[in-house]
């Protein structure tokens, strides 16, 4: 379809490109499946995540690029490891826990940030050069941001089909009180999916940071919607235990190609908005009409 | 008062579902004021047969007649115009809201068009418990009254729709005997003022006591209408099975071994309190007690899904965690689930998954899980089992209730526990079923596991078990065995009319 709308659509540039502008998103993404295919819809604090583990890496920087970036996932996965915990132990409804945490980290950092952009220090040979050029990296011909994102997804795939503990989220995803009678550790699970969530989206907040060389609460906005529209269009289904990554993989793809053909096309951003939240409740509604056709809606 | 007029008629109605034809071309007739039984085996198509006149599908076949005149049920909310009144096992009540609103829903009388009439809502609500022969203040909560009483709330409910057929799906699974003879009570006052009563039953002697004629189906076909007064229970269980089965329990001598478990004085306050027993390798000990009795409630708290206040519990000699029923399972002590459907199967998962979920750290090494090193054990309890199934890929959730139970089963088998707790095994499946499952339970004390059997089937209680232990207001009031172990001794242990 994209060739009818220009002849640059099948140029290598271009296709590269694609893979370049949802490299962020598919980071983000193949960790929220983890949450949706426990059976807990979406986490949407990513973009608070994202926004938060940017600003401490960027913060860090001063001990060098390597222990910022550290500090800034371990910043993130604090924020998943309080999720995981109250959603897993004390069963929290995870959509309002989790947009209750990205309330509250959003007002956390404005305070402690006195609403600023904070900006690494780009004189050269420093470590905040160093930061900024962590976007641009390439690894031969492929950027580096491409080839994490395909390393996400195939070590999601993999911990997803092939451990102990992916084939226990799909059980927990199906029905949590049966997993629970069959003798698994229900919240240690749903603790690891959140924490697998809150890693994903923290490498994708410091590579969002990187771009724009800049740490700030708002970054990462958005990203919440976007993930679970392409977890969604890649067959996972929200109430949890179906699916696989590979199709996540291929929903992220999706968004980014009809983006890039919108773009193509002079259709601004709002309104290509529009077109990614009609998608969404399309797919949700085939899904839904597609269990209930087959008398399957149960749990 | 049976008359002759026939109240409803249904004419070669059939029901399709992918793969399989559920009701295939059955001719079906009610009288005014009879009670008409459906018997069946599980998928044998009552509950579809049901549902079809329920208005729950608008793409059945056939023709349907409801006092001679030819109706099409393709809603719910045409069903009820039409004059069908549903009862199903699970009630239908808001549980913190007052009887009167629950009785009254869709039709609370207002005043000015928008207030709420409350002296008229009471009075209504009183004269449909009257109809019941309940005498509660219609302003209770159903959360306060008890269950018995609430499925008679439910069927007030349900005539307060002036309904000309009443269809009533397994309502005394979750009553006593004395309840369930209150409710005949009341089904025989409705059949004399004209109600036609259609009653889905297990019970043979429900049926014996209650209906008047009742049809059999099986495999989606109708095999026979008959007077109740006409047939003999064996001939009646023939017509379900198809087939001539054996006497259903023989008496086994257990080899016992050693103590595998011991709960010592276990407390859960409000719930069951100084509870203890011990189970040997190779027996099958039963807890026998009426509904609320605590045995559901002790079966849980040992196996650490559910608090526990004092006491312990040992397997092997080695004392559990209390509360942490992965440790338990870990050690395999595993609890099946009295409910399936709630928590014991992943209805949307395959077969084979679920038959190897209690697997899973059985089959991993290092963190990395292959099915494979389960080899065709889900296969060989397909086969043991004999569970119907398109195919090992099949989703759990679109198996007959009998073959759900068995892939229950099966998950814990595949498993090989040291005991296993089963609780209600056997609840709602067909006969041929629970033979398989007996079968399966006794193949499991042979191969020296542990057994505690909790089940509201009386015959089924007394011939699996060694030992029975009684329970009431959840104390242990006394243990049957040998001799003294027979379904009259229990009974009567269990409602304290005697010491065991």
């Amino acid at each position: 379809m994209g060739c009818f709308v220009s002849d640059e659509f099948f140029t290598i540039k271009n296709q590269m490109g694609i893979l370049n502008a949802v490299a962020l998103l598919g980071i983000a993404a193949s960790g929220m499946a983890f949450v949706t295919f426990s059976g807990h819809m979406a986490d949407l604090s990513v973009p608070a995540i994202m926004a938060f583990s940017g600003i401490v890496t960027v913060a860090a920087l001063p001990l060098g690029v390597v222990a910022a970036v550290g500090l800034g996932i371990a910043a993130g996965m604090a924020i998943g490891a309080l999720n995981g915990l109250v959603v897993g132990l004390f069963r929290a409804n995870p959509i309002l826990w989790t947009l209750a945490v990205a309330f509250f980290m959003e007002g956390f950092m404005r305070f402690t940030w006195s609403n600023n952009q904070i900006y690494p220090d780009t004189a050269p040979v420093t470590a905040g050069a160093a930061f900024i050029g962590l976007f641009r990296v390439t690894v031969g011909p492929v950027p580096l941001i491409v080839v994490v994102m395909l390393l996400l997804f195939a070590l999601g795939q993999v911990v997803l089909t092939r451990t102990r503990f992916g084939v226990e989220t799909r059980l927990v995803g199906s029905s949590p009180a049966a997993a629970k009678t069959t003798g698994i550790n229900v919240q240690r699970v749903v603790f690891v999916d959140f924490l697998a969530a809150s890693v994903a989206a923290s490498v994708a907040g410091i590579f969002l940071t990187s771009m724009n060389k800049l740490g700030v609460f708002y970054l990462g906005k958005g990203y919440d919607f976007k993930c679970v529209t392409a977890v969604v269009i890649g067959g996972m289904m929200l109430s949890g235990g179906r699916g696989h990554m590979l199709g996540v993989l291929g929903g992220v793809l999706v968004i980014g190609l009809l983006s890039n053909i919108m773009t193509f096309l002079g259709i601004n951003t709002f309104q290509q908005n529009i077109v990614t939240g009609i998608i969404f409740i399309a797919v949700v509604w085939i899904q839904q009409s597609h269990l209930r056709r087959q008398g399957k809606d149960f749990v | 008062m049976i008359s002759s007029a026939v109240a409803l008629r249904m004419e070669g109605v059939s029901k399709a579902y992918p793969g399989t034809l559920a009701v295939d071309a059955v001719d079906f007739e009610a009288r005014v004021g009879e009670v008409h039984a459906l018997m069946g085996e599980n998928g044998a198509g009552k509950s579809t047969l049901m549902k079809m006149l329920a208005g729950s599908f608008c793409d059945y076949t056939g023709r349907i007649a409801i006092n001679g005149k030819e109706v099409k049920l393709h809603s719910p909310a045409l069903a009820k115009a039409h004059g069908v009144g549903m009862i199903y096992q699970e009630l239908s009540l808001a549980r913190p809201i007052s009887i009167a609103e629950n009785l009254l829903v869709g039709r609370l009388p207002s005043r000015f068009g928008f207030m709420l009439d409350r002296p008229a809502m009471m009075e209504e609500a009183s004269r449909c418990l009257e109809r019941v022969g309940l005498d509660l203040d219609p302003k209770t909560p159903v959360d306060a009254i008890s269950q018995h009483e609430a499925q008679l709330v439910e069927v007030a409910k349900v005539l307060g729709n002036d309904p000309s057929i009443l269809v009533m799906d397994e309502p005394t699974s979750a009553l006593s005997r004395d309840e369930t003879e209150r409710l005949f009570a009341i089904m025989r006052k409705l059949k004399k003022a004209g109600l036609t009563i259609i009653y889905i039953s297990h019970h043979l002697s429900e049926i014996f006591a209650v209906a008047d004629r009742v049809t059999v189906l099986r495999d989606g076909q109708k095999i026979a209408t008959r007077d109740v007064g006409a047939i003999a229970p064996s001939e009646l269980v023939q017509m379900m099975v198809g087939e001539k089965i054996d006497e259903f329990y023989r008496r086994r001598t257990a080899t016992v071994g050693r103590t595998v478990l011991k709960v010592r004085n276990l407390t859960r306050r409000g719930f069951f309190h100084d509870v203890s027993l011990h189970v040997k390798e190779g027996e099958i000990v039963g807890i026998a007690g009426l509904a609320g009795a605590g045995r559901t409630e002790v079966a849980r708290s040992l196996c650490g899904l559910d608090p526990v206040d004092a006491g312990t519990v040992e397997l092997d000699g080695r004392p559990l965690r209390q509360g942490s029923y992965e440790k338990a399972a870990g050690r395999g002590l595993y609890y099946l689930s009295e409910d399936r459907k709630r928590d014991g199967l992943f209805l949307r998962l395959s077969l084979r998954r679920n038959l190897l979920s209690a697997l899973i750290a059985k089959n991993t090494t290092a963190g990395f899980h292959s099915d494979r090193r389960s080899g065709s054990t889900a296969d060989a309890m397909i086969e043991e089992l004999e569970i119907v199934a398109a195919s090992p890929a099949a989703d759990v959730g679109n198996l007959s209730g009998g073959n759900q139970q068995k892939a229950l089963l099966g998950k814990w088998l595949a498993a090989e526990p040291r005991v296993l707790v089963l609780d209600e095994p056997t609840r709602g499946v067909d006969v041929k079923a629970k033979k398989k499952i007996h079968e399966a339970v006794i193949g499991l004390a042979d191969r020296s596991k542990g057994i505690v059997l909790i089940s509201s089937d009386l015959p089924e209680l007394v011939g699996l078990s060694d030992r029975v232990v009684v329970m009431r207001t959840g104390r242990i009031t006394g243990e049957l065995s040998g001799e003294a172990l027979n379904e009259e001794s229990v009974l009567l242990a269990a409602n304290g009319e005697r010491e065991p």
